[in-house]
């Protein structure tokens, strides 16, 4: 089986600074992946570089075995790749509605087409009626997005994240800012929408991280020390050395 | 289940979803096809035909503006080489006199999507400064261009010819004003519509979403750069057929046609009538002709209150003259739309004579500025006096002090009236 996304030697240098050092990861498919590290470890970089966001220095990422080099994120997408972002990426002036309706054009096939009425199309409406019912925001779906409250617009994101139909998932601290009643929201729906699909996500939550992950990787300065079940990472002497210590203990 | 029960509200909603809603449409179909007998006389049609031509400009503007965030510097490049492609068809002879006149403005929107293609290939890659600079650039270049190749733009003179021999369309041969009324009523009807439609497609959804986060569409699979490309040829084939529109109206095109002035104007019109709603710039294309021929009769400083009316927009009315109109859209579903009639007639009318009443002054610095010498008398206000005495900068002095006085004293009630008209009953602290 391939795996769904690799990672080959991966390198990325901003200027002489060195932010990815190297990192070789393999993911399988309806992996529930999460990558954790300390601040600054290079966390976000990874997902910019696997997205298409930033071109890498060195190294090689496949997704399906297909190499990414070069390719722009819309391309990137079109394989089959949806991401959320850190800092909350909606459309803030379209109602929710709207928001989910305009992530599922592509994969409808619409393309760039300008000769059918969005509107008339039973399936879009239907489809994105289907999503907003899955991240619980049918009450709200004819309200501006960006008077949402920040939980709502958080899931609203991963309801965009998945509305695609991409196979491969990364979720960019889903959890971040949030309170303890939403984090426990957001992980229930985390699961529920993600179900059978490859996810992987970066989040600082420890809670979030055991409760959601199979396989853990933690990166410290641009490398990966360690990989493996929540378990094994646990128990892992560099790692707690490096990083966690106390916070594994707390769970 | 419960998730059945949450999700009937939306129904409604969701069976409204029909592509066109009618009945604004025919009221506007209606009306263009009577306002001829309403307002009969030949310079009431010239107006009426120059703000056809222009509603559909600044409709085809907004499709970068309002729906697809590109500010554009130089757009009347894209209407004016349509026109003047389609007065080269009509001193074509022999092809024009095989064509109806009415199929004209379909050459005029190719000519002008063609370059909207050619110029948008490198101009959309990024929206922002990026694009309105290119804009600008491009807009100057063919601007100068038409004193350089002078046997497309004709030089300083222009190019003109003569609407009435192209085929005869069923009998008519567009010697009246009143027939190529008609022609433009039909073509601004049509043009209308595809453009409202086109911002229901997939197409026009996605120009809102690049829009409003690049980045994000980039993520949803669309490539933002294509995207911008389509609306902007998308554009560009409208504004060819306003070009073409305004060759058969005043079968003369000139550099005027091109320049950054009619650009200028063009983006003026559409933020005055708001570019976040679809009529927006239908609005302000009709305030805007309006002030343009009615005030320009009266006063040689109409730009100058234009500019006012312009500076006073962007700055308190950032939504435009549309978007005035649809501040109110709460307190009407509120059923509480008319407790704000008298507190507007407390403030408005207060500011209106003081508007006068400055106006009156700056008419009166022009007439004692630019007045011949010894020319001391000038009417105002169907009143006649000698602009060099006291009495009549007193009284305009008043006036204005007056009215915006009256104005700041009841500004106070009228903001609380608005709060409450938009407040539900029972619902106020």
């Amino acid at each position: 089986m391939t795996a769904a996304l690799e990672l080959d030697g991966l390198k990325k240098s901003f200027g002489k600074t060195e932010i990815i050092r190297g990192v070789d990861l393999s993911i399988g498919t309806g992996e529930r992946h999460a990558i954790i590290g300390p601040n600054g470890a290079g966390k976000s970089t990874l997902f910019n570089l696997i997205t298409g966001r930033f071109a890498q220095s060195g190294g090689a990422i496949r997704l399906h075995g297909t190499d990414l080099a070069g390719k722009a994120p819309f391309e990137i997408n079109r394989m089959g790749l949806s991401r959320s972002f850190q800092i909350t990426n909606i459309f803030p002036k379209m109602t929710v509605f709207e928001n989910v309706r305009c992530s599922l054009l592509w994969a409808m096939g619409y393309r760039y087409n300008f000769w059918s009425m969005v509107g008339r199309s039973r399936a879009l409406t239907d489809g994105a009626d289907e999503i907003l019912e899955q991240i619980n925001l049918t009450a709200r779906r004819d309200l501006p997005a960006g008077v949402l409250s920040y939980a709502e617009q958080r899931a609203l994101e991963i309801g965009i994240t998945i509305a695609g139909g991409a196979d491969v998932i990364m979720l960019d601290e889903p959890t971040a800012g949030m309170s303890h009643s939403e984090t426990d929201y957001i992980v229930d729906l985390i699961r529920t929408v993600t179900e059978g699909k490859t996810l992987i996500m970066v989040e600082h939550d420890m809670g979030v991280v055991f409760g959601l992950a199979d396989q853990i990787s933690v990166l410290v300065y641009g490398e990966i020390i360690a990989t493996g079940t929540p378990e094994n990472v646990r128990a892992n002497a560099r790692v707690q050395e490096a990083y966690l210590g106390t916070a594994l203990e707390d769970h | 289940m419960s998730d059945q029960q949450a999700r009937k509200p939306a129904q409604p909603l969701q069976a409204g979803s029909i592509a066109l809603p009618m009945i604004p449409w025919g009221i506007a179909a209606v009306l263009l096809c009577i306002l001829p007998f309403i307002f009969t006389n030949n310079s009431a049609i010239t107006i009426m035909n120059q703000m056809a031509i222009t509603i559909i400009f600044a409709l085809a503007y907004n499709m970068l503006l309002g729906q697809g965030g590109m500010l554009s510097f130089g757009h009347a490049v894209y209407a004016g080489v349509g026109g003047f492609a389609c007065m080269h068809i009509i001193n074509s002879g022999d092809f024009f006199s095989g064509l109806p006149l009415p199929v004209l403005p379909i050459f005029g929107g190719l000519v002008g999507m063609w370059l909207a293609i050619i110029v948008g290939a490198f101009s959309t890659r990024k929206a922002g400064t990026v694009f309105a600079m290119i804009s600008l650039g491009v807009g100057e270049l063919i601007a100068a261009c038409s004193v350089i190749i002078v046997v497309f733009f004709g030089g300083e003179e222009g190019v003109s010819g003569d609407r009435t021999y192209g085929l005869p369309f069923f009998g008519v041969e567009f010697l009246q004003q009143i027939e190529v009324y008609y022609l433009i009523a039909f073509w601004l009807m049509l043009s209308a519509i595809l453009m409202y439609l086109y911002s229901r497609t997939p197409m026009g959804r996605m120009a809102n979403a690049v829009r409003d986060n690049p980045e994000r569409a980039e993520f949803l699979g669309y490539s933002a750069r294509w995207v911008r490309f389509y609306s902007f040829v998308a554009s560009g084939f409208f504004a060819g057929i306003a070009g073409a529109l305004f060759a058969i109206n005043y079968e003369i095109l000139t550099e005027e046609n091109l320049n950054t002035t009619q650009s200028g104007i063009i983006l003026l019109v559409t933020f005055l009538g708001g570019v976040g709603f679809f009529f927006g710039p239908i609005l302000g294309a009709i305030v805007f002709t309006l002030v343009q021929t009615v005030l320009s009769l009266q006063t040689e400083l109409w730009g100058f209150y234009l500019g006012i009316i312009f500076v006073a927009t962007v700055m308190f009315f950032p939504g435009g003259l549309a978007g005035l109109i649809m501040m109110h859209v709460p307190a009407l579903r509120l059923g509480k739309l008319g407790r704000l009639g008298v507190p507007y007639l407390k403030t408005l009318l207060p500011a209106a004579i003081g508007a006068l009443g400055a106006a009156a002054l700056v008419e009166m610095i022009f007439h004692v500025r630019h007045a011949p010498n010894g020319d001391q008398e000038m009417t105002l206000f169907w009143t006649t006096f000698d602009s060099h005495t006291i009495l009549p900068w007193g009284i305009a002095t008043l006036v204005t002090v007056v009215g915006f006085g009256i104005m700041r004293a009841t500004a106070p009630a009228l903001v609380e009236a608005w709060n409450e008209a938009n407040t539900p009953d029972g619902m106020s602290e």
